[in-house]
Formats: C-alpha cells, sequence, structure tokens
C-alpha cells in the first residue's frame, strides 16, 4: 500500500495526475499551506502543490533570482522554464515569503524569455502577516477573488454545495492523516517517520478522493501490524523550513533515529483542526486558513509555534529536535536560533543545520552532524 | 595491556595514533589520497613502521572523519565532533570549549565537566574559515602554510579582507599584492578573518573555559593569537601532542575505552 505514497512523492509529477490530464481535466498548481486547495477541489480542478525535488541546475532560474536567494522558489522557477511543468494548466503564487512572492514576478518574466513555460491561469493571491479582523476580511476577498477568477477562466461554477462537499472530504483526509501522525509516535511506531512524511506529501498532490481511499486501506493494515520495537532509536522531530523531499527524512532515519514528529510545510502539521462544517464555508475556509499560524510568516505568534511544537514534543515523546533551514531562509533561519534557545533551556537538544533545497548532495556534511548529534544524545 | 589505534580520515590529511595502555607510541599524517581506504591504509602503515607491531596486533580501531564510514579495517565508526572533543580532552585535561579547524570544516564544541559533548556547531557548505581557506592564501602569497602563522607578529598594519569567502577573498589578496603591501600585512589580514569565522562558531557555542584549539590550524599562531584577543579568553596551548592529530587520539581512546568495557 504504501509504494502508492512513495511514487506520489518521489517525482515532480506521478500516474494520477497523467491519468487526470489525460482525461481533459485541469491541474493548478499553487505555493502555499495558506491557500485552500478546497477551492480548487470544488471547482473539479485538481490542486497541486507546487514541488522542486529532481531539479539538476539552477541555470534558468539564477538569472532571475541571482544566487543568494532561497533555493525552493528557484528550483520550481527552473522546472517552469525547462517546462517540466507543462501538465500545469494554472498557477497561484502566494506571499508566503518574500523569495516566494518574487516567484510571481520572476515566472511571469520567464515566460516572457522562455514560451510556454508559464500556464495561461496565472494568479497572486495575498497572504496577511497578521490574524486581525481587518487582516480575515482580507483574506476572505482574496478568497472571494480567487473564486471569481477561476469561475471566469474556467466556465465554472463553485457553488456552496461544493464547497462544502469539498470541505467534507479534506476533512476526512486531515483525520485520516491524523491517525498516521498517532501511529508514528507511540512508543513502539508502527510507521516510519519517512513513510508517515511520504503519505504527508503525497497528500498534496494526489486527487483527494484517491488520497483517502488510499489511507482507508492502508490505517487497518497498520493497526494489524506488529509494532516496530525502536531499538534504541532516537526520537526525533524535524521542525523548519520547507521540505518535500522524502530522503531527507530517510537520511536522518539512517543515522539511527526515528522521526516520530515533524512540523514541516508539506508534513503533518495540525491535521486535528478541522474546517467548521457548520459555518457558511467561504468564512469558514478564511478562519481556517488564516489561524493556523504554524509558519513563522504569521507575525507575532512565536508562542503559538512554541507551543505546537511543546505539544507535539510531549505526546510524542520526542528526545532531541531538528531544527533545518534552507540556505538565505530568513524566517525559519531566525525563529529556529529562537527554538533552541527555548528548547535548549528546557533540557531538550537541539540541531541547527543548514541545507540546500534540491538534490541532496550534502548529505555527506549534514549526515556528520546528525550522526554527531545523536552520538551527543546518547 | 591494550593495543588500539585511532584513525581520522579527513579531507586534507589523513591522522594515525597507536596508544598502549593509554600512552602514544606511535602516529602518523600524510596527506589524504584519492579514497578514504587508501589515505586509512597509508597512514597506518607508516604509524606501523615506527612500532614493532602489525595491523594483527592492534585490538580495536576506532574511525573518524569524513571518511570513517569506508574503511574496511574500522571496528567502529564515530562522528569527529565526539573524538576531537575526547581527544582534545587528553591533551588539556580541563577543556570545555573547543575550536577545531580542519581542512574542510571548522567546529565549535562545547564539553560537560565530564567531557561528554554538551553542543556544538559546524561551518556550512563554504570553504572559509577552514584551513583550505588558508591553504589558497599561503599559494597565492608564495609561502608555505607553516610560515603563514608567523607573518601575524611582524605586521604592523594588518589588511582588513572585506569579505571571508574563499573566492572573493583571492581577489581582494591578489588587489593588496598589486598595490604593493608587505606580506606580512597580508598574511596577518588573511589570519584575522579566519580566526573573526572561528569566534562567531565558538560565541554560538558559549564559551566555558579552558579553551582549546585542534586541528591543524591550531598550529598557526597568528590565528591562535587573534582569536584569543576576540573572545577575550586564553587558548590553551598543549605540548603533549600534535593538536593536528586530536581527532585521532580521541578515536583512539574510544577503542581503548571499548577494550577496558566502557564502551561509548
Amino acid at each position: 500500500m504504501m509504494e502508492i505514497f512513495e511514487e506520489a512523492a518521489s517525482g515532480i509529477t506521478n500516474r494520477y495526475i497523467t491519468d487526470w490530464v489525460n482525461s481533459g481535466k485541469k491541474v493548478i498548481g499553487y505555493t502555499c499551506s495558506f491557500l485552500p486547495p478546497e477551492i480548487f477541489h470544488a471547482a473539479g480542478i485538481l490542486p497541486y502543490r507546487l514541488r522542486g525535488i529532481t531539479t539538476e541546475s539552477m541555470e534558468i532560474s539564477d538569472a532571475y533570482y541571482g544566487p543568494y536567494v532561497c533555493t525552493f522558489p528557484k528550483c520550481l522557477l527552473q522546472l517552469a522554464g525547462e517546462k517540466k511543468l507543462s501538465f500545469l494548466s494554472g498557477a497561484v503564487i502566494s506571499t508566503g515569503c518574500d523569495a516566494m512572492r518574487r516567484l510571481d514576478e520572476c515566472w511571469r518574466k520567464t515566460g516572457e524569455d522562455y514560451p510556454g513555460s508559464i500556464p495561461d491561469f496565472f494568479h497572486y493571491f495575498d497572504v496577511p502577516h497578521k490574524t486581525d479582523p481587518h487582516a480575515i476580511q482580507w483574506f476572505e476577498n482574496e478568497i472571494r477573488k480567487l473564486i471569481r477568477k477561476i469561475e471566469t477562466d474556467y466556465h465554472v461554477n463553485i457553488t456552496e454545495e461544493n464547497l462544502k462537499q469539498s470541505i467534507s472530504l479534506y476533512n476526512h483526509g486531515r483525520m485520516l492523516l491524523w491517525e498516521i501522525e498517532k501511529q508514528r509516535s507511540l512508543k513502539d511506531a508502527k510507521i516510519s517517520g519517512t513513510d508517515a512524511f511520504s503519505i504527508a506529501v503525497a497528500g498534496t498532490v494526489m486527487p483527494r478522493e484517491a488520497f483517502n481511499d488510499a489511507l482507508e486501506q492502508l490505517l487497518p493494515d497498520l493497526s494489524r501490524q506488529k509494532s516496530n520495537p525502536a531499538n534504541g532509536n532516537r526520537r526525533i522531530m524535524v521542525a523548519g523550513s520547507i521540505n518535500d523531499d522524502i530522503e531527507l527524512i530517510r537520511l536522518i532515519e539512517n543515522a539511527g533515529s526515528t522521526v516520530v514528529a515533524d512540523n514541516i510545510c508539506f508534513g503533518i502539521r495540525s491535521e486535528s483542526d478541522q474546517v467548521d462544517m457548520d459555518d457558511e464555508p467561504i468564512s469558514a475556509l478564511t478562519r481556517h486558513y488564516l489561524s493556523n499560524s504554524v509558519c513563522p510568516r504569521m507575525f507575532g505568534a512565536y508562542r503559538q509555534r512554541f507551543d505546537l511544537l511543546k505539544a507535539k514534543i510531549e505526546r510524542a515523546g520526542v528526545e532531541g529536535i531538528i531544527l533545518q533551514n534552507i540556505r538565505f531562509c530568513d524566517l525559519h533561519g531566525s525563529e529556529n536560533g529562537l527554538f533552541e534557545r527555548d528548547f535548549e533551556k528546557m533540557g531538550i537538544p537541539c540541531l541547527r543545520l543548514e541545507r540546500e533545497y534540491g538534490p541532496l548532495t550534502e548529505t555527506g556534511r549534514m549526515k556528520m552532524r546528525i550522526e554527531a548529534f545523536l552520538e551527543r544524545m546518547a | 595491556m591494550s593495543i588500539v589505534a585511532g584513525c581520522d580520515i579527513g579531507s586534507l590529511t589523513a591522522k594515525a595514533v597507536i596508544m598502549e595502555n593509554g600512552r602514544i607510541i606511535s602516529s602518523a599524517l600524510l596527506r589524504s589520497k584519492t579514497n578514504p581506504q587508501l589515505s586509512a591504509e597509508a597512514v597506518m602503515k607508516e604509524a606501523l613502521s615506527k612500532t614493532a607491531l602489525s595491523m594483527d596486533n592492534i585490538q580495536f580501531f576506532v574511525g573518524t572523519g569524513y571518511g570513517r564510514k569506508n574503511i574496511s579495517f574500522v571496528n567502529q565508526a564515530i562522528s569527529e565532533i565526539a573524538c576531537h572533543g575526547k581527544g582534545a580532552r587528553w591533551l588539556i585535561p580541563g577543556a570545555r570549549t573547543i575550536i577545531d579547524i580542519g581542512g574542510q570544516d571548522c567546529k565549535a564544541v562545547r564539553l560537560d565537566q565530564d567531557g561528554n559533548v554538551v553542543k556544538f556547531v559546524a561551518n556550512d557548505k563554504c570553504a572559509s574559515g577552514t584551513g583550505r581557506f588558508l591553504e589558497v592564501m599561503a599559494r597565492l602569497l608564495n609561502i608555505s602554510i607553516e610560515e603563514l602563522g608567523g607573518l601575524s607578529s611582524r605586521s604592523t598594519a594588518p589588511i582588513i579582507l572585506s569579505s571571508t569567502c574563499t573566492v572573493w577573498a583571492q581577489a581582494d589578496i591578489i588587489k593588496y599584492i598589486n598595490s604593493g603591501h608587505k606580506i606580512e600585512d597580508i598574511g596577518a589580514g588573511v589570519n584575522s578573518a579566519m580566526a573573526k569565522r572561528a569566534a562567531i562558531l565558538a560565541n554560538s557555542v558559549g564559551i566555558e573555559p579552558d579553551v582549546c584549539m585542534t586541528g591543524g590550524v591550531a598550529k598557526n599562531e597568528g590565528v591562535v593569537r587573534d582569536l584569543e584577543k576576540l573572545l577575550g579568553k586564553n587558548i590553551k596551548r598543549t605540548r603533549k601532542a600534535d593538536p593536528q592529530i586530536a581527532g585521532a587520539i580521541g578515536a583512539a581512546i574510544f577503542a581503548m575505552e571499548k577494550v577496558n568495557g566502557r564502551s561509548k
């Protein structure tokens, strides 16, 4: 059963996307976990969380971004320039951080210079950095603007009923993912961190119906399965910058640990929170997606994020935290310093790890640090 | 009686230490070869040649350094962070903060009272702040790496490098050479830039005395003195053994503990 998730998580495209596109249906890529994929689903469009893995060079994207910028948006731009994202009929860029916001301008320019590298539907979706009433109103307007644009450009009607059905389906997926989270955090975990992470990543690029069905089949298998004794493996939580590369988690586990929790964009963050089904759907989506201040892009919510990590540590019996960040990621780079200070004070060992996004070419360097960290905890 | 060995296969040099009952009876240091196995074989051969021993006499081998997992005769591989901590503690028993500058990376390690690693930081994927940086600069100045350390004390007006990026700093150095600056002042500027990078790491782990340095750069007196000024702390020197072989010493001590039943 795991093969379905691994296959979907291991490349920028997968057989579900191929089948979807071959049947004449549309795919829209998006860049940020603050964007509700339910909107696309309600329009009959496959939401696809944009990924940059498998990028081998930066010769296109470096020309637009320069060398001293986070490699994640650069990998996306490189793939777009190489026309490897041509299965997309649309893309929505958000202001996750400054480097991601600039992807909007850089991709538009790349589209002029490399014909065919930008999809027809290209939209900028703004996300406020606060959760006060004015910001909530603003975010709701952004959602309504996006809905109108999809309706106009794709000639569809996103009804309240469709949105409610999509929310219900996504809520069910969140609940199933939370079950996976419970299984991985058991004393003798039933699923490795690498597998749990593969599932979470697959969920961002698979049709939700197929994802939920596959999880429904996997979960009973897991509970019947014998537990994997921890065998002295250290229980690690991985947090920090965006990651969709399962090899990073595998590298950490192969060094002699089990990743029993994570707090990474693409990972399992706060799936126990459900979108309110009793409220009017746009209002419910607005509140759900903006109030989850799990990312340091949100202003003034450090304490909330610290408490989220603390709750995960307690629930999963985490013994050490790997705080990784992509080079030049100012948001996670600085927040990791605060987490390190505060968690070390509580007696929880932390390792700060800087890395590049993309193919794990630095495995030797990272392995040495991870192994030394695990030795320190021994 | 225990005869053990530690091998530290680094990016630039390979080091081996043979210990008998906790005493170093032989050591060797060679330039690393094209693969870790070849480096380890050569450096062990050299160390053994100074004794009447053969590989069969070694009861336990511990490997460390970047190539540690690829040495066939190693019984256990331990990270260089732990080995440098252990080795530094043997060289300077009161050591609590260790600044290790090797060929490929620069690390600061803080130990607790018992010598266990409490915290460490390593530079990230960059040649500046490493032994490689000094090698490149020495080559540019047409002097040996050993000579570079002595330049600081003879300098009257050290240059300031605007960048510690190895590539950009080279351009800076060429500019200073061409504008007629004295080699002492340029060398002192290089050592000072190196010390600044190491000070950032040392401050990040939090400095506890005694402070000591290991790795090849510990032999560069110019860097050590600049670092003392920047940290406001005395850096303990050792005459017990070459600080460049501290990692191999630590590996040999881990091997000895294993043989004596105090495994890590």
